[in-house]
């Protein structure tokens, strides 16, 4: 189906213009890591859920949720062990002694860290990366540019569809990818070694097809997907945008002080 | 079926009569996005038969396969191997009964020489020394690689890659070997070294499985075809059944087209899967009526 051809998304949320939903995404990011405190974390988090909500993907959002776990886990452990100058003890077992204020810390932290993956996760969620990059090109980002960011963010669903089929393949000739750390670091040869080589020749392709579709070719695109944007909207981009920069500004100068 | 616990049991089900029989029961299976692939398949397929699959893309053939091996688990049903249900056997163990050679080489392809890459699956089972050299050796062999032990594997073209994707299976010696489309990509010759393993394959009494959309390949090659649609099976048989005029409405339905042998063959009255000698006889015929008996064509 040609690009422009493609449905234009409806719904309160899915149905806001794309660089609306990037700017949404990068004032939730720039509210959750920016502002003192816990208020910034905990606006970004009730309008994220919010937001979710109202486009129908809470449930697609705890997969992201799920892939902050790692990062979390290494943030509560290291804060709650290892916070510089703290001595509020919780318990003290042998060498170990968690404090208050590494715990306090820890879980700030992690609400930065958990709003910003679900502000991230509702962009990714509704919005087609197409249309985004269509805009950009709109706006001047360039063919190139354009096809940098779209193929970076493309190739991820891919790699998963074909890291996917690679574990089935090895699988099949006997590769025991279940069973104890060893068993599993031997196992990752068989497995990254195709999805790596996959994705290289796939990218020398993929260019080799763009060239010979004119890809370098001078001129400017004509782009035939018009996606409905309003004054209201723009308006409300660039309010978000300063307003959260003043906001982080403020924040960090103390001069108004937030819980 | 003691050979199913255990790697190292492979090498009693490499044996002919350990070939397992194959049952699916009323087996459905549906992706975690809802796409429902697989409706109520019944099949059975016994120890030691050649088997190709065939049905339009997205018809659930390749979903079929991987429930062999347990790559997949139905959603309702059960397959059986043997008797037993493939569900209670982990997948590493199943990959010395089941060997499946992906359709897309470049899915599975890592070492850095060929006969490494060869050596990959048996080695997973088990196999180590003179005994694992010589199963390498027979597939490079059998597939036409024996030159090329030493080479990196992603230094060969598509067609050969294929042909190692293949080997790597081979060398598992399993007693079921399932093939997702062996000829795509493969010159005539390469699809002559398929028929030829899938042939020996089941000379050694070897179930073979394929699923192919060369028509001619499987009516060549295979005693039995299973027709699929829309995730289910819409018609089994002898090739000269399924590629009979009388299936053509119902292969029609399903996107297929029968082999021109088996069209040619029909019109001259020879069945669907007449022999070479049978076409030479019948057009000879042919010509030496139209001639009022003049030179036949044998």
């Amino acid at each position: 189906m040609p690009d422009f051809a493609r449905r234009i998304p409806v719904g309160r949320y899915r149905g806001l213009h794309p660089v609306t939903k990037a700017i949404l995404a990068m004032v939730g990011a720039i509210v959750a890591l920016g502002v003192r405190g816990w208020t910034g974390p905990a606006v970004v988090l009730a309008a994220v859920v919010l937001s979710g909500a109202l486009a129908g993907v809470l449930r697609r959002m705890a997969l992201f949720a799920l892939a902050t776990i790692p990062l979390v886990v290494s943030i509560l452990l290291v804060n709650t062990f290892l916070y510089p100058n703290a001595r509020d003890a919780i318990v003290t077992v042998g060498p170990l002694s968690p404090t208050w204020t590494g715990a306090t810390a820890a879980l700030q932290a992690t609400m930065r860290v958990v709003a910003f993956g679900m502000s991230a996760a509702v962009f990714a969620l509704t919005t087609p990366i197409d249309d985004l990059l269509t805009e950009l090109e709109r706006r001047g980002l360039g063919r190139r540019g354009a096809f940098v960011v779209g193929s970076a963010l493309g190739a991820i669903p891919r790699m998963v569809e074909r890291a996917r089929e690679v574990v089935d393949a090895q699988r099949a000739r006997g590769l025991d990818t279940e069973g104890g750390p060893w068993r599993r670091f031997k196992g990752l040869v068989p497995l990254l070694g195709p999805v790596i080589l996959g994705a290289l020749g796939e990218v020398e392709e993929r260019t080799m097809a763009l060239e010979a579709r004119a890809f370098t070719a001078p001129g400017r695109r004509t782009l035939l997907r018009r996606l409905p944007d309003s004054r209201r909207q723009q308006l409300a981009r660039w309010l978000l945008l300063l307003g959260s920069i003043c906001l982080v500004v403020v924040s960090l100068s103390g001069v108004v002080k937030l819980p | 079926m003691t050979a199913a616990g255990s790697p190292a049991g492979s090498a009693a089900w490499g044996s002919t009569a350990a070939v397992p029989s194959i049952e699916l029961e009323v087996v459905s299976f549906a992706y975690p996005d809802g796409t429902r692939a697989l409706s109520d398949v019944g099949l059975r397929i016994e120890a030691g038969e050649s088997v190709a699959i065939v049905g339009q893309n997205g018809s659930g053939k390749s979903t079929l396969v991987r429930h062999l091996n347990g790559l997949l688990r139905p959603t309702a049903g059960r397959v059986l191997l043997d008797g037993r249900d493939v569900r209670r056997i982990h997948v590493a163990r199943l990959a010395g009964l089941v060997g499946l050679a992906f359709q897309n080489p470049d899915r599975q392809l890592f070492a850095s020489r060929v006969s490494a890459e060869v050596a990959f699956g048996p080695r997973n089972l088990g196999i180590r020394g003179p005994e694992l050299d010589e199963r390498v050796q027979a597939a490079l062999a059998d597939t036409g690689l024996g030159a090329e032990a030493a080479t990196n594997p992603y230094d060969l073209g598509y067609s050969r890659r294929k042909l190692l994707a293949l080997a790597s299976v081979l060398a598992m010696r399993t007693p079921i070997l399932v093939l997702d489309e062996p000829t795509t990509g493969q010159d005539a010759r390469g699809v002559a070294r398929v028929r030829d393993v899938v042939a020996r394959a089941a000379g050694e009494g070897r179930t073979v499985i394929a699923i192919s959309h060369d028509m001619r390949f499987v009516a060549e090659s295979f005693r039995r075809v299973v027709v699929m649609r829309e995730g289910r099976v819409v018609l089994a048989g002898a090739p000269d059944v399924v590629f009979g005029e009388a299936a053509w409405p119902e292969l029609g339905a399903a996107y297929l087209e029968p082999p021109l042998a088996a069209v040619a063959g029909a019109r001259l009255g020879l069945g669907a899967t007449p022999t070479e000698s049978a076409f030479v006889t019948a057009v000879g015929r042919r010509r030496g009526g139209a001639t009022a008996g003049g030179a036949g064509a044998e």
